[in-house]
């Protein structure tokens, strides 16, 4: 029966191997503490805000992405989301002449109907996520070749500079922003009907069905909130460079999946929390700024990067395979 | 001469005794029968004896030689599954020579060379087909020869088992597959021929062995037995029949009325279900009853008729209509349809009662824990925590709790697709006591599909009986099992 005495000490062991979410924070720990140890400039002020604002992008992209991930699918458009939107802004503010608030609701406003246009085709064209967001990537990033002939739009408003440069006591505005959708995330998939219903077609699409939830809705729905997620980013970093440019979230869509990977997402759905998608993205930037100030070739950044990102994700992957061995040996030696 | 001689064979799954010691062998040049109904341990056997599954206790011996030992020895068993697991998208002659190296051929595939060679295998087959159309495009009845004949294929094989291989084919079809048998039979192979058709075994077979509840409850020369006989052996008469579980209390509103409903698996079929009544629908696996229930619940696309739930239309191919309504299906298969695999006990009993849980901040967890333990209590869910992920719990416990969790939806008609499949005895004496409460004190419509004619005559008012997609008898709780029987096997 359910009810039994607690064990405290069984509870704190289970609890620790339970959640993945303390073994990654645990390994984040362990990256800073030797980033610390071997580079002198690590815990440097300027260092440490310049890494947290790097992380605040691919950490807000990869909550996003992680949601995508629970419910088994994925979206390799959010980096042309985001370019296409930020130049959108750039054309209100610039071109068009438009107060630059409204010009940044306007582009988060677009970036949601981009995403849920993603989500339409996807599932009523009964499409594969992976090859129709490549497709969907290619249509953003050309309409906005059209629209820019591939300049940067310069000169945004100063006025919208802070949500990028500016600080918040120490805390980069952009990671305050990606704390606010990181907090409003966790509370949708905890607290909320469809939250909950998330996880359940990423576990299993066909008994989500047979309970009478409405798996193309939700679908769609998680796209939408994606494109904005990818839009608000997109924007934020035109605030940060202070031109639009349709080199944005180049590297988004593949950081934002390592990320949740990483975070404990499985890619299989059903299985994540959002949170770890922070996390993940935290991991990665740690990595690529260890990289930097360890001074390694320029060439070898991307290959030594890469790299360190395959292991961290096999952590996960690892764990398993030690585990079924365990079991054969068990079982052998029966 | 002996060629396989399996002694004792016991397999034990989480819960229940599949086959229990059973003994069985294969002579060569003989069609051996093995008849039982679904559950009865058939594909256990046949499972254990091609090695897929390692017994928990008893030999297998194939020409005197241990082959637990030595696992070659089961490359002298041809199998050939019930369903058709052909490559579609490959052709004929690949899809009758793949794996390519246990055909004897080397080095690379010559496609014209694989093609000659496919033509007097296709022609003995009666397969008309060219090698060289892809699988696909071939009628269904040249896939099942087709499968026959790949399994032929690998010279080393002195022993077939065909498990149901007339299921998807027409009697027509069926006589070219006896042909085809009998001269297999006299190259002196062993034939295991697996069929719930009493016709087929009498036409074709030499000796038959009958199997229920996982154990083998008869042998016999075929010529000195007869079809009764058979299916006295088949659903043992002798088993403790006191103990019902029909609705003692069945209303006269109808609750659910389906008329002249015609999907893709199933045509023209009607029924009504009273409130307080358990319907049950008996068939053979295939006839097309979960399909039929399936697309009344609006999961399935419907082509032509009508569902009314409470005098109102369903809308039909929406489930959360359905579920909204009152209209609940307890899946068949729990794993692919029910169960959220990765999610705990909690969660998966929770995700059906969330406006249940509803508090100022969004979805209480206080509430979520209570209502989990109300259900673990209620239904004598046994796990050893409500944070335990479900795919760990046993099939019975599996089923309460997706039982428990539906209650909270108020359901008025609930579907029960065969409940108590891989589910222990007494689990499920529990789960049919559970039905009767529903129906007698909720005054909840029930249907009950199930293949245990034990099952269904002990728990249903009423019986349809479906065949091939139609509906072909109506009978009442008192009908003799051997005429319910007979509709199921499809003889009038």
């Amino acid at each position: 029966m359910y009810e039994r005495l607690p064990n405290p000490v069984h509870s704190v062991v289970s609890t620790l191997k339970k959640s993945t979410m303390t073994a990654i924070g645990a390994v984040l720990a362990l990256m800073i503490l030797m980033a610390s140890i071997f580079s002198p400039y690590f815990l440097d002020i300027y260092n440490l805000q310049s890494l947290i604002r790097d992380l605040a992008f691919i950490g807000m992209i990869g909550i996003g992405q992680s949601l995508l991930l629970i419910i088994g699918e994925l979206d390799l458009s959010v980096g042309k989301i985001a370019s296409l939107c930020g130049i959108l802004s750039g054309i209100m503010m610039m071109h068009w002449g438009w107060n630059s608030y409204l010009s940044l609701l306007a582009a988060l406003f677009l970036g949601l109907v981009l995403g849920s246009l993603n989500g339409l085709i996807i599932s009523k064209l009964r499409l594969n996520a992976m090859v129709a967001t490549i497709g969907m990537a290619g249509v953003y990033g050309g309409v906005n070749l059209v629209l820019t002939k591939g300049k940067a739009i310069t000169g945004i408003p100063s006025e919208i500079h802070i949500f990028g440069k500016g600080n918040l006591g120490p805390l980069p505005i952009p990671f305050i922003f990606t704390l606010i959708v990181l907090v409003l995330v966790l509370f949708f998939v905890k607290k909320t009907k469809t939250g909950r219903y998330i996880y359940a077609i990423g576990n299993n699409r066909d008994a989500a069905r047979v309970l009478g939830i409405k798996v193309d809705r939700i679908r769609i729905l998680i796209y939408s909130i994606v494109g904005m997620i990818s839009a608000l980013a997109g924007i934020l970093y035109v605030a940060r460079l202070g031109s639009a440019q349709s080199a944005i979230g180049e590297n988004w869509p593949m950081n934002s999946i390592a990320a949740s990977v990483i975070g404990g997402v499985a890619l299989t759905g059903g299985i994540g929390n959002p949170a770890g998608a922070l996390i993940g993205a935290a991991i990665i930037s740690v990595i690529q700024n260890m990289i930097i100030l360890f001074g390694v070739n320029v060439y070898w950044q991307s290959a030594v990067s890469g790299f360190v990102v395959v292991i961290a994700i096999s952590f996960s992957s690892l764990s398993v395979i030690l585990q079924e061995r365990k079991q054969r040996k068990i079982k052998l030696s029966k | 001469m002996k060629v396989l001689e399996a002694c004792n064979i016991t397999k034990v799954f989480p819960g229940v005794v599949a086959l229990d010691s059973v003994d069985i062998s294969f002579e060569l040049g003989e069609i051996h029968c093995v008849i039982g109904e679904n559950g009865a341990g058939k594909s256990t056997l046949i499972k254990c004896l091609t090695g897929v599954y390692e017994p928990e206790a008893g030999s297998i011996r194939i020409h005197g030689e241990d082959a637990m030992k030595n696992k070659k020895l089961f490359d002298k068993i041809a199998y050939v599954p019930q369903e058709i697991d052909l490559f579609e998208y490959m052709t004929v002659a690949d899809n009758l020579f793949l794996p390519y190296e246990r055909s004897g051929l080397k080095g690379l595939v010559n496609r014209l060379e694989l093609e000659k060679r496919a033509i007097p295998l296709l022609e003995r087959f009666h397969i008309h087909a060219d090698p060289g159309t892809l699988v696909k495009e071939i009628s269904v009845s040249e896939k099942q020869l087709l499968q026959i004949a790949r399994a032929t294929v690998h010279q080393e094989y002195e022993v077939l088992l065909l498990d149901e291989p007339t299921t998807s084919l027409t009697t027509k079809d069926a006589q070219v597959l006896f042909e085809v048998i009998e001269q297999i039979r006299q190259e002196n192979k062993a034939i295991v021929f697996i069929s719930h058709k009493l016709e087929e075994i009498f036409l074709i077979g030499d000796v038959l062995t009958v199997f229920r509840n996982g154990e083998k409850v008869a042998y016999s020369d075929i010529h000195e037995v007869d079809a009764p006989w058979v299916i006295t052996q088949m659903t043992g008469r002798s088993l403790d029949q006191s103990q019902v579980f029909y609705s003692e209390k069945v209303a006269d509103e109808v609750l659910l009325e389906v008329e002249h409903l015609t999907g893709e698996k199933f045509a023209d079929v009607s029924f009504q279900l009273r409130s307080g009544e358990i319907l049950g629908f008996s068939g053979l696996v295939g006839a097309g009853r979960s399909e039929l229930m399936q697309a009344v619940f609006g999961y399935l696309p419907i082509y032509s008729g009508a569902v009314k739930l409470n005098g109102t239309p369903i809308k039909q191919g929406d489930t959360n209509y359905s579920v909204r309504n009152g209209l609940i299906y307890l899946p068949e298969e729990r794993k692919s349809q029910g169960i959220l695999p990765m999610l705990s006990v909690r969660e998966n009993i929770s995700v059906s009662n969330l406006d249940d849980l509803r508090s100022t901040v969004g979805i209480s967890k206080n509430k979520e824990i209570d209502l989990a333990q109300q259900v673990i209590r209620d239904y004598d869910v046994k796990t050893s925590d409500m944070e335990k992920k479900i795919k760990f719990l046993s099939g019975g416990n599996q089923q309460k709790v997706i039982i428990g969790r539906s209650m909270g939806c108020s359901p008025k008609v609930l579907i029960f697709d065969e409940p108590t499949k891989g589910i222990d005895v007494g689990t499920k004496a529990e789960i049919y006591r559970m039905m009767k409460t529903l129906a007698e004190e909720n005054g909840m419509g029930i249907i009950l599909i199930s293949s245990e004619m034990e099952e269904i005559r002990k728990c249903s008012n009423r019986i349809v009986v479906l065949y091939n997609g139609k509906k072909v008898g109506e009978f009442g709780s008192d009908a003799e099992k051997e005429r319910i029987l007979s509709a199921v096997i499809g003889i009038n």
